[in-house]
């Protein structure tokens, strides 16, 4: 009778131990997706760019984005220098796809996900309420109300429209001087992480531990020569 | 009194309407450079039309082109403006720069700082239109219009 109850008594204890610390391990499972070897990056080769626009036109035709609002913007800097040799920086303004992506953290609904798959930070349009919840936390301002659906909108590499038919997001056909190189950063093989490895990049504020895969090499001038 | 304050009245309400017509009449009115000498042989170019045709400002064929001088004969110093002759490109641009200045240039328009001195005016703008074409340009026109020039192999 006594070893019967030590014996319950010892297998309750494992069972709710071993309860306990299943759904961690379960949970650090998530934090790392492993699922297809895809994760989509883009590169943005500022000293390409010409400030032309023609990822903005391109985005907006594709996507269907009104008028008024935009997933994605070429800020510009300038003019430096003396006339006549002046120039102009340019920075692409668009969703980072973070890996540790702060809207998504801040979603009430889960109408913000990082898509396990191509790890695409992504809206499910139909789950979102519009709270405002991820515009407010998006530290890259990228995030905005689409008028048309009233639910939060902004760049999803085109998953929705170019990548499903096999092409490539909207921006990167459209750039005239290939500014812009979208890839898996798994494939070693890729333009995308040969790339990377050949030129120095920088990614916009990784000091917040977001993970944007947003690469950007800086334009050459301005740079101080060593 | 009364009559006569309306009469007043009256005769400043019609006096300005004439003047005001007159004015508008003046910033419209061609006549000037479309009777320029130049046009006896150049009519089958059209007519010059345009801002830079209005007689307010009042110019002739020449304050951009030149003096007539040995034209039609060559070799003669007429201006043509155009990317594909062999006059040099900062004389031509040099033409658009005697009454605009870079500065403002580059303040209403990015643009025109990073080409000045490397393409012509002439390649984007056109003055002998009604309108010119790069005053009209939607988003999507405007990036096209860069691409003609800026464009790698894919």
């Amino acid at each position: 009778m006594e070893n019967s109850r030590r014996h319950f008594l010892k297998n309750t204890c494992a069972l709710v131990a071993g309860v306990s610390v299943y759904p961690l391990s379960g949970n650090n499972a998530e934090m790392e997706p492993e699922i297809n070897n895809i994760k989509y990056a883009l590169l943005h080769d500022e000293s390409k760019c010409i400030g032309c626009n023609a990822c903005v036109e391109a985005c907006r035709e594709v996507n269907h984005v009104p008028e008024g609002v935009t997933r994605l913007s070429i800020e510009k800097t300038g003019p430096f220098g003396e006339y006549p040799n002046q120039y102009y920086h340019f920075s692409r303004h668009s969703c980072e796809h973070c890996e540790n992506a702060p809207c998504v953290t801040v979603c009430p609904t889960g109408a913000a996900f990082i898509d396990k798959e191509t790890g695409i930070v992504a809206v499910n349009a139909d789950r979102c309420v519009g709270c405002l919840y991820c515009i407010a936390a998006c530290p890259y301002e990228v995030r905005f109300i689409n008028p048309v659906t009233k639910t939060a909108d902004k760049c999803d590499f085109c998953r929705e429209t170019n990548l499903k038919e096999g092409k490539q997001p909207a921006c990167v056909e459209a750039c005239p001087t290939k500014a812009l190189v979208f890839g898996n950063l798994k494939d070693p093989e890729s333009e995308l992480v040969a790339r990377l490895k050949a030129n120095p990049t920088e990614r916009y504020k990784q000091s917040l531990g977001t993970r944007p895969k947003i690469f950007r090499i800086k334009a050459r001038q301005g740079e101080i020569i060593l | 009194m009364s009559r006569n304050n309306w009469l007043l009245m009256l005769s400043v309400g019609v006096l300005s309407l004439t003047l005001i017509s007159q004015a508008a009449h003046c910033a419209d009115s061609t006549e000037q450079i479309n009777n320029d000498s130049c046009m006896k042989c150049h009519k089958r170019n059209g007519k010059m039309q345009g801002h830079h045709a209005q007689d307010g400002l009042n110019l002739s064929c020449s304050s951009c082109h030149g003096e007539k001088g040995n034209h039609p004969k060559k070799p003669n110093n007429l201006m043509v403006f155009s990317a594909d002759n062999e006059i040099p490109l900062i004389a031509q641009n040099a033409v658009c720069l005697t009454c605009h200045r870079a500065t403002n240039l580059g303040k209403s328009e990015w643009t025109h700082n990073v080409h000045a001195q490397k393409v012509n005016c002439s390649s984007c703008h056109q003055l002998h239109p009604q309108t010119d074409p790069m005053m009209t340009l939607t988003a999507k026109q405007r990036s096209i219009e860069c691409q003609r020039c800026h464009s790698v192999q894919r």
